[in-house]
């Protein structure tokens, strides 16, 4: 106690110097005194415990007190339960408590109390009791409240149920049986209208506006029905775990229902259930349907979300109807005040334009009014949603609309639209003028910082190395640029942007003149980059090219010798005596290589020679995959791309996902193979790189290359070959070297109670015709445990160097043996039987000599080349264009190009692009012009394949699907 | 108006305090039985008391805070907390509890040495009489070494909170002593 005086002498000390804020150690010196005496005052008291109150939940509980100090004062503002018939004082007291009970110990003293208080108080105190019992309650005693809080919930006031039911739902976590024990009397409460009872405010003596009955109406409205929702809460947390008993909740009436905040929840479980299993859906269409004719917003915007995921989700079909319904509500929604509704139903409709960007665009009028919103989060919904919709027809208008609207936004939020244009650009490269008209308008416009200058560039740069016509016209709108930019670092990367495709350009003259400026006029860093952008006009004008222009290759040179001579920075000497050494003795590809290396791939090798400590022998590069210029731009292209239908295609590798993980998986057949062919470029290219690897591990063949394989020249697949439910999950990559060819089986055990020994998988080839291959050897998996995934291998040497269609039909043979549970082994001696497991045979077709090119010039490279073919097919199966469109890229390794990947819009007609090389000869190229028509019958295709090596052409062709 | 008029009344004769009275004792003595026969005059069935139950009851004119403690092995550390301004104690001994009079025994007088108890009354009700069994007040008084106890007012009565046997008496005299010394 002496402890307490001190300090109370130190807070007199700080209160004296004027600080207005009761000291919190006064205040509790107060309320032990006061609380104690006999007869207590009530007014006092209460103003005394608001103050308490005001301490505890400003300062925080941590703060405020220790925990003796608390359970001091605990005890004591225990002591003004003697005071009764005084609910106000009451209250506080319960309020106080609340808070306390939380750092003071031994709480559980005024159980007994409360619980007389909820027993045979007054319904203006029970809530308040209600609430503070859960907190006093513990493991121990918890099961003791169980008919109070009954009684509550059956209670005629809504007050009081509500609270019993919320509380109810946090003393879940240490009473969950006792909780249950009244389960029915809770899910009653939902569908009982319970009243808000008007109370007689005699005791609230301090309120002088005792008003009567109209007051308390006023400020009391009939119901809210606010414990119809809560009585929800505690039923839907009781149930959630069986599917059943949720289903049959869920299927009383909605309609009856009156608390909107229910109803939202109320959605938000058929929308579970939905999930859980797709077939549901059409139990609840009307349900829905119906809905989003309520009276209440939150109601209507949750039925759209749901139907919006639905959609997005791919989970359930939507009828037209349905989503007509949504689309009318959400764009009635885009022109309300409320601010949040209006984000609400904007960001709805961003996601369904993912999916389905015509149906979106009756909402044009509103989002493009929405573009000017004060909201920035809305506007940028808006355009992002504007641009998701937009098609070739109407780009150069919205385009128009945007510049007006970013000139006063932020940085931030001009970034988010240059993203936006960057993929229309990819998306519709013929409409390059407008785009680039924007960007050089934002880039030319004063304001914007160096973040956003950066992401024009790039944007820039993008155009230029996939819109090939565009590439002079936004070359020279960048020298423009640099000629009066702040940025240093934005100004070197235009200036190596110069340099790569400057020199190709029609009047190479022109940059070298803009560039050399640069040397004149900029600092040390600009005046080296520019000297390495001039040194490739150099290199690729003083070849031997048809286009070079020896004369400007010669002033060129003399320029870089004066700077040699001239220069006051030492980088910017060095690098142009480097240049000039490197032309005068003619290696280009010091300045500009023609090769790049796979990044990914020599990281890892790098990653290796490292940690390996191999330091004797030289870092060998030659197993670093190299591509050409044009490879790297194919595979960059097929990377945006991809990116693009990641984020605007809804995203079918996510829903193969979730396809996979709802039971209805006998619904989705074939869901991994959807989803496999439609994993991105590079996650593809990864599994590849990933399974390529074992192939070394397993030393199936040696690292170093020399064997008798000979290089390994391409790696496809990798394709299933079972349903993903089957008892063994198999796949596998076909990977071609230049005499043998290796089938990699990654096959997986899905059995959890056995184990398969001696695994082997029998591959024959079944041509009709004589087969080019021999087999030479496989490898056998010793023992495969459940849930284990192995690889095993068949070799085949090649006879002749010709390409040619093969089939492998394929069986797993192997000894399935027990599992004793209680070692998760084979149980001891036992032999096990024999058996065999025949799954879907392996095309081996001229696709997998196929690797994707990028061409500039679709229509020109294919006039290039001399052979034609064609050829018609008619697919009877009932798959959408899309999917066939998938089958045919996985199938023939090219590179889809001009997006014609990607189906627009639902179109019954499509075109598409594919270009690609063989992988034994870098100049035999293939291009493909497919034509597709979707009728009632399936799917009609005409192919025209025209490549300079006339049997690839007829083969491929005739093996497109 | 009533109430301005009792409390010229109470300080007439010198009364302007309530009185405090704590009834404590062993679990399942009876303790929350006593207190309400004693506010409603009927017999209720109780639940163990987790912590306390306080009323405010009038008898002979005096305003009484009656406060029953839980007897709870674990509740019984807290009794202390409950002991300050306390007039008079009133400790239920369940008689047919032999094997337990021992420990009641203990707690009686670890709680009559605390300082704050000094001036306290003592009133022991020997509950339970109307079951078999149960040992006789002057029994319980041996037990509890009631004679021993020095500077104090106490007594012994036999009782029944089920019939209310007993009751009214003892409180009666405990009125009268708490009469008296307030009158000092």
């Amino acid at each position: 106690m002496s402890a307490y005086k001190k300090k109370n002498e130190n807070d007199i000390s700080s209160s004296s110097s004027g600080s207005e804020v009761p000291d919190k150690m006064s205040i509790y010196q107060d309320c032990l005194k006061t609380f104690n005496e006999s007869p207590i005052s009530p007014k006092k008291c209460r103003l005394l415990l608001a103050k308490l109150l005001n301490i505890l939940t400003l300062e925080g509980y941590k703060k405020s007190f220790t925990t003796s100090e608390a359970t001091t004062l605990f005890f004591s503002v225990s002591k003004l339960f003697q005071h009764q018939n005084n609910d106000s004082l009451r209250q506080m007291v319960y309020l106080v408590i609340k808070e306390l009970s939380s750092i003071s110990e031994d709480t559980l003293m005024v159980t007994s109390s409360i619980m007389k208080d909820i027993q045979s108080g007054d319904n203006l105190i029970k809530p308040n009791a209600v609430r503070t019992l859960t907190r006093v309650l513990d493991e121990t005693t918890a099961f003791s409240a169980e008919r109070l809080f009954k009684n509550c919930i059956v209670s005629p006031d809504s007050s009081v149920c509500s609270a019993s039911l919320v509380s109810s739902y946090h003393v879940l976590p240490i009473a969950e049986t006792t909780v249950k024990r009244y389960g029915t009397e809770a899910m009653q409460a939902i569908f009982t209208p319970k009243k808000v009872s008007t109370y007689n405010n005699n005791s609230s003596s301090s309120s002088s506006n005792n008003n009567g009955d109209e007051g308390g109406s006023k400020f009391y409205p009939q119901s809210s029905y606010m414990s119809e929702y809560h009585a929800f809460g505690l039923t839907y947390k009781l149930k959630n775990n069986d599917k059943i008993a949720l289903m049959k909740l869920i299927q009383n009436d909605f309609n009856s229902l009156k608390n909107q905040f229910l109803k939202v929840e109320w959605i938000k479980v058929v929308g579970e259930l939905i999930y859980k299993d797709s077939s549901l859906f059409s139990n609840f269409e009307q349900l829905l349907y119906n809905g989003l004719y309520q009276s209440y917003e939150a109601v209507k915007l949750e039925i759209a979300k749901l139907i919006t995921t639905l959609i997005v989700d791919n989970i359930a079909p939507v009828n037209d109807q349905l989503f007509g319904s949504v689309l009318e509500v959400l764009k009635q929604f885009l022109v309300v005040p409320r601010t949040s509704t209006r984000f609400a139903s904007v960001r709805l409709l961003n996601k369904l334009a993912m999916v389905a960007p015509t149906k979106i665009s009756v909402c044009n009028p509103e989002l493009e009014s929405l573009i000017n919103d004060k909201n920035r989060n809305i506007s940028t919904f808006a355009i992002t949603t504007l641009l998701k919709t937009g098609n070739s027809s109407n780009i150069a208008s919205l385009i128009s609309t945007i510049n007006k609207f970013t000139h006063d936004v932020s940085d931030d939020f001009k970034i988010i639209i240059v993203d936006a244009i960057r993929t229309l650009s990819i998306k519709f490269p013929n409409e390059w003028n407008v785009i680039l008209q924007f960007l050089i308008d934002s880039l030319k416009n004063s304001d914007g910082g160096i973040k956003f200058k950066n992401s024009v560039v790039d944007c820039l740069i993008d155009l230029v190395q996939f819109v090939p016509s565009s590439k002079e016209s936004a070359l020279e709108n960048l020298c423009d640029f640099i000629e009066d930019c702040e940025y240093s670092e934005v100004l070197v990367r235009v200036l190596h942007i110069l340099g790569d495709y400057g020199p190709t350009a029609s009047k190479p003259s022109l940059y070298v003149r803009h560039i050399y400026n640069r040397v004149t006029l900029e600092n040390s860093i600009i005046r080296s980059a520019a000297v390495v952008a001039l040194s490739k006009f150099v290199i690729i004008n003083g070849g031997n090219n048809a286009s070079a222009d020896p004369t400007l290759a010669k002033n060129i040179i003399s320029l870089l010798e004066n700077i040699k001579e001239n220069d006051v920075d030492d980088e910017v000497r060095d690098r142009s005596a480097v240049a000039l050494e490197c032309i005068k003795e003619n290696h280009p590809d010091l300045i500009k290589s023609s090769k790049t290396f796979d990044l990914s791939v020599l990281e890892s090798k790098l990653t290796q020679y490292v940690t390996n400590h191999e330091f004797d022998s030289p870092f060998d590069t030659s197993s670093v995959p190299q591509y050409s210029e044009d490879e790297r731009r194919a595979l960059e292209l097929k990377r945006k791309q991809d990116e693009i239908n990641d984020k605007n295609s809804g995203d079918f590798s996510s829903a193969g996902k979730k396809s996979k993980k709802t039971d209805a998986s006998t619904k989705n057949n074939g869901s991994l193979g959807a989803s496999s062919s439609n994993t991105t470029f590079e996650q593809r290219a990864k599994i590849i790189h990933e399974y390529t690897e074992k192939l070394y591990e397993a030393s199936i063949i040696p690292s170093d290359g020399s064997s008798k394989f000979g290089k390994l020249l391409n790696s496809c697949g990798p394709v299933p070959l079972t349903e993903p439910e089957s008892e063994f999950v198999i796949s596998a990559i076909k990977h071609i070297f230049q005499n043998y060819i290796v089938l990699q089986y990654n096959i997986e055990n899905t059995l959890t109670d056995s184990a398969v020994e001696n695994v082997q998988v029998e591959v024959n080839t079944n041509t009709n015709k004589t087969s080019n291959l021999v087999f030479d050897s496989s490898t056998i998996i010793d023992q495969l445990m459940p849930g284990a995934n192995e690889q095993c291998y068949a070799i085949f040497e090649k006879t002749s160097e010709s390409i040619k269609e093969e089939e492998f039909s394929n069986i797993l043979t192997f000894v399935t043996k027990e599992i004793d549970p209680a070692t998760q082994q084979p149980f001891a001696g036992d032999e096990g039987f024999d058996d065999e497991y025949e799954f879907d045979p392996l095309l081996l077709t001229c696709g997998d000599y196929l690797q994707p090119l990028f061409t500039a010039d679709f229509r020109q490279d294919l006039s290039k080349l001399s052979f034609g073919d064609s050829c018609v097919y008619n697919i009877k199966e009932n798959i959408t264009l899309q999917q066939a469109v998938d089958k045919i890229v996985l199938n023939t390794n090219c590179l889809p190009l001009e997006n014609t990947q990607f189906i627009m819009d639902e179109s019954e007609k499509h075109i598409l692009k594919l270009f690609g090389k063989s992988c034994l000869n870098d100049d035999i190229k293939i291009g493909i012009l497919i034509k597709m028509i979707k009728s009632s019958k399936g799917i009609a295709l005409k192919a025209e394949a025209r490549s300079n090596d006339q049997e690839l052409c007829s083969d491929l062709v005739n093996s497109l699907i | 108006m009533g109430n301005y008029f009792s409390s010229i009344f109470d300080r007439l004769w010198g009364i302007n305090k309530d009185v405090r009275i704590l009834i404590l004792g062993l679990d399942g003595a009876g303790k929350t039985t006593i207190l309400y026969f004693l506010k409603i005059g009927e017999v209720f069935n109780t639940n163990p008391t987790i912590g306390f139950n306080v009323e405010t009851l009038t008898y002979k004119n005096l305003k009484l805070n009656v406060w029953d403690l839980g007897g709870q092995t674990s509740i019984r550390p807290y009794w202390r907390c409950y002991y300050a301004n306390t007039a008079a104690v009133i400790f239920v001994i369940d008689s047919t509890d032999t094997d337990r009079i021992q420990t009641a025994s203990k707690e009686l007088h670890l709680m009559l040495k605390e300082e704050e108890l000094q001036d306290a009354a003592l009133l022991v009700f020997a509950n339970k009489q109307d079951l078999p069994g149960a040992l006789s007040a002057s029994e319980v008084s041996d037990s509890l070494k009631l004679v021993d106890l020095k500077d104090r007012s106490w007594s012994i009565v036999a009782s029944s909170a089920k019939t209310g046997e007993g009751i009214h008496e003892g409180l009666d005299w405990l009125i009268d002593v708490i009469k008296e010394e307030q009158l000092q």
